[in-house]
């Protein structure tokens, strides 16, 4: 299991478009990947769950990915966030 | 006669076609082969899935990708693993059928997106109720209203239409639309304005007044909706409607064209925008800039502070989208007539001569004028900000501001944050002193910009929102005239830049005057801005003199106006 921090800075938060492009990029990997915010562990591959995460901007998320793929998959999980998610 | 509010501008005459959704009749059974309910849910979900992505693609072509954007948000939504997942389990755990499984989950999370009360999660909500019902009618195998075969020149009615309704919409063969519910701002006005089919909406009661097969008539200009009107009254608006397309595709010929008058003075037309949003429609009209950007509203409707970030991304986003092009944004305008709770504003005798605007800003730098200021500075970096102080009547509080500006751009030196270091910082007159001492502002301020709303509201000494005395409300009134006048000219003669960003600067009866008095920039809403362009251009400064100089000569407002409305009709 591996895990990084990362600070969401689309100004808006995880609103629909965003959300799509994170869970769009999870479901590559096989490994499961979900991000902890609070007290709320939400799944990265369900743009349900992080729409219902109600991430908003500035907001830090811990990703934890598990899983043969976990490494690759974090390191794309932070880049993605960090390249602010097609916004 | 009915009146809703305007939502796509335009006049639609034609049939009425009630569109109605079937009530849905859900109902709880108990299936013995869950793992059979499965797979009927399955198969109903790829064929709802289709659906959506034959209607989104359909839309992307026939639209625009943004149109189908919301579709696109449908499918994502259908293929959400943990939906998918709950609907299986509520099936295979309590042994239901497969619509009252998505009746509960999909409910489910409507109601959590609802109850999260941010606007774009009210959306999201209404999505999840839209792709429920899709999948819904797939298992009953009940059809959907077919839209896109309405025959030519139907009138659309509706007590609202989802986007996959929307989605079916031919403007070949719907001429309008009306809807009870929705706003300027839901999707069905937005998709009527990209497909400039005229549309009403809010018309609360329509559904009751008129029938399949009725003739109506939809001014979505003006929100009016007329059912079965008579033959004169129908000629009419038939006439409106030629003169309507015949002038829109005149006005189309100005867009690319400079803003020069026959003379070859060159003006700026730029427009008034309150969201970045609406910078879509500034370069829709072919905008110069943006004259005055209110920023309100990022302070409305919350229940906390924007921060300077927010205020930053708001501000960054419009400058980057002009590309270079002038926008002046106007520092925070508010006072006691709005009720915002966190600002702790407290209820005024008198909220226009009150504590509001610059007063307030400059008695709360450190909560609220130092973050905008400094989001106004970083974001300076990114295009031409110009920042504009309202309601100044003294020029102590230009040289209060200015300096405050000075120690903000000290702080950001020192942390290495970049911002334009030449941005200028301008005033808007808009009250009776600063147009009386205009002479000593145009010494220090970068630039003017009239707000004759206000200006006239405060030389009038008149409510503009009180009825009874709104005869005197009236930007002709002599009075107000020479004030716009000395502005002006005390602008030109400091050499800086004078612009006008209230209501007059788009009035037909007023640019005239406006360009005869050496107005450099005139900012409006930004549909106004194509037919000021076309006045431009027909015009000359030096013959308007002579115009100019006989309005200026009569006793009233009502002798002004009857000559200039004489005047551009000639």
């Amino acid at each position: 299991m591996v895990s990084e921090k990362v600070v969401i800075k689309n100004p808006s938060g995880l609103h629909l478009r965003p959300a799509g492009i994170l869970c769009k990029e999870a479901i590559k990997f096989k490994s499961s990947i979900n991000f902890h915010f609070h007290n709320t562990t939400a799944n990265a591959k369900s743009v349900l769950s992080v729409l219902g995460a109600c991430i908003k901007c500035g907001n830090e998320l811990e990703f934890i990915c598990e899983g043969e793929d976990e490494k690759e998959a974090l390191a794309a999980m932070i880049q993605i966030v960090r390249d602010g998610l097609g916004e | 006669m009915y009146k809703g509010t305007n939502a796509s501008a335009g006049i639609g005459i034609g049939k009425v076609a009630v569109v109605e959704e079937k009530e849905l009749v859900i109902k709880r059974e108990t299936v013995t082969d869950s793992a059979a309910e499965v797979e009927r849910f399955k198969g109903a979900l790829e064929t709802s899935m289709k659906q959506t992505e034959e209607l989104a693609a359909d839309l992307a072509t026939r639209v625009g990708e943004k149109e189908a954007e919301i579709l696109n948000g449908h499918i994502m939504l259908l293929s959400d693993p943990m939906l998918v997942a709950e609907i299986e389990n509520t099936i295979n755990n309590e042994s239901v059928n497969s619509e009252y499984a998505i009746e509960n989950v999909c409910n489910m999370y409507a109601d959590m997106f609802a109850s999260m009360g941010d606007e774009l999660m009210q959306q999201r909500a209404t999505d999840m109720r839209d792709i429920k019902t899709r999948m819904q009618k797939v298992l009953l195998g009940v059809e959907s209203v077919d839209i896109a075969s309405l025959p030519e020149g139907t009138v659309i009615l509706a007590k609202d239409l989802t986007p996959s309704m929307t989605a079916g919409i031919n403007p070949a063969n719907v001429t309008g639309i009306v809807t009870e519910l929705g706003g300027r701002t839901s999707h069905s006005a937005i998709l009527a304005r990209a497909l400039e089919i005229p549309a009403v909406v809010a018309l609360a009661g329509i559904l009751d007044a008129a029938k399949n097969g009725d003739t109506i008539v939809v001014d979505g200009s003006d929100g009016t909706v007329l059912v079965n009107p008579e033959e004169a009254v129908l000629a009419e608006y038939q006439a409106k409607r030629e003169a309507f397309l015949k002038e829109k595709k005149e006005l189309e010929q100005y867009i690319g064209k400079p803003s020069v008058t026959k003379d070859g003075v060159h003006v700026e037309l730029v427009a008034n925008i309150g969201k970045p949003e609406d910078v879509d429609k500034v370069l829709q009209y072919d905008g110069e800039g943006v004259g005055l950007f209110r920023t309100e509203f990022l302070f409305m409707d919350r229940t906390a502070m924007p921060t300077e970030e927010e205020q930053f991304e708001a501000y960054r986003k419009v400058a980057v989208a002009l590309d270079g092009k002038p926008v002046i944004i106007r520092t925070l305008d508010i006072g006691g007539d709005k009720e915002i709770p966190y600002m702790g504003l407290e209820k005024d005798e008198n909220p226009f001569l009150g504590y509001r605007a610059v007063r307030f800003c400059l008695d709360r730098k450190d909560d609220v004028y130092r973050p905008q200021l400094r989001a106004l500075l970083r974001a300076s970096a990114f295009g031409n900000i110009k920042i504009m102080i309202p309601l100044v009547t003294c020029i102590d509080e230009y040289r209060a501001v200015k300096a405050l500006v000075e120690d903000i751009k000290k702080e950001l030196d020192e942390q290495g944050i970049a911002y334009n270091k030449d941005i200028q910082l301008g005033i808007m007159v808009e009250t009776a002193a600063a147009s009386l001492i205009a002479d000593i502002f145009a010494k220090e301020a970068a630039f003017f910009s009239i707000g004759t709303n206000d200006l006239t509201q405060y030389t009038m000494s008149v409510d503009r929102g009180n009825d009874k005395i709104s005869y005197l409300y009236s930007t002709f009134n002599p009075a107000v005239l020479r004030s716009i006048k000395r502005i002006i000219t005390c602008a030109r003669e400091a050499g800086i830049m004078v612009g006008m960003c209230g209501e007059a600067a788009s009035d037909p009866m007023m640019i005239p005057l406006l360009l005869a008095f050496g107005l450099n920039e005139f900012s409006m809403s930004p549909s106004a801005i194509l037919r000021a362009r076309k006045m431009v251009t027909e015009y000359s400064t030096q013959e308007l003199q002579a115009v100019a100089d006989k309005a200026m000569s009569f006793a009233t407002a009502a002798e002004v106006e009857n000559y200039m409305r004489e005047f551009i009709n000639q």
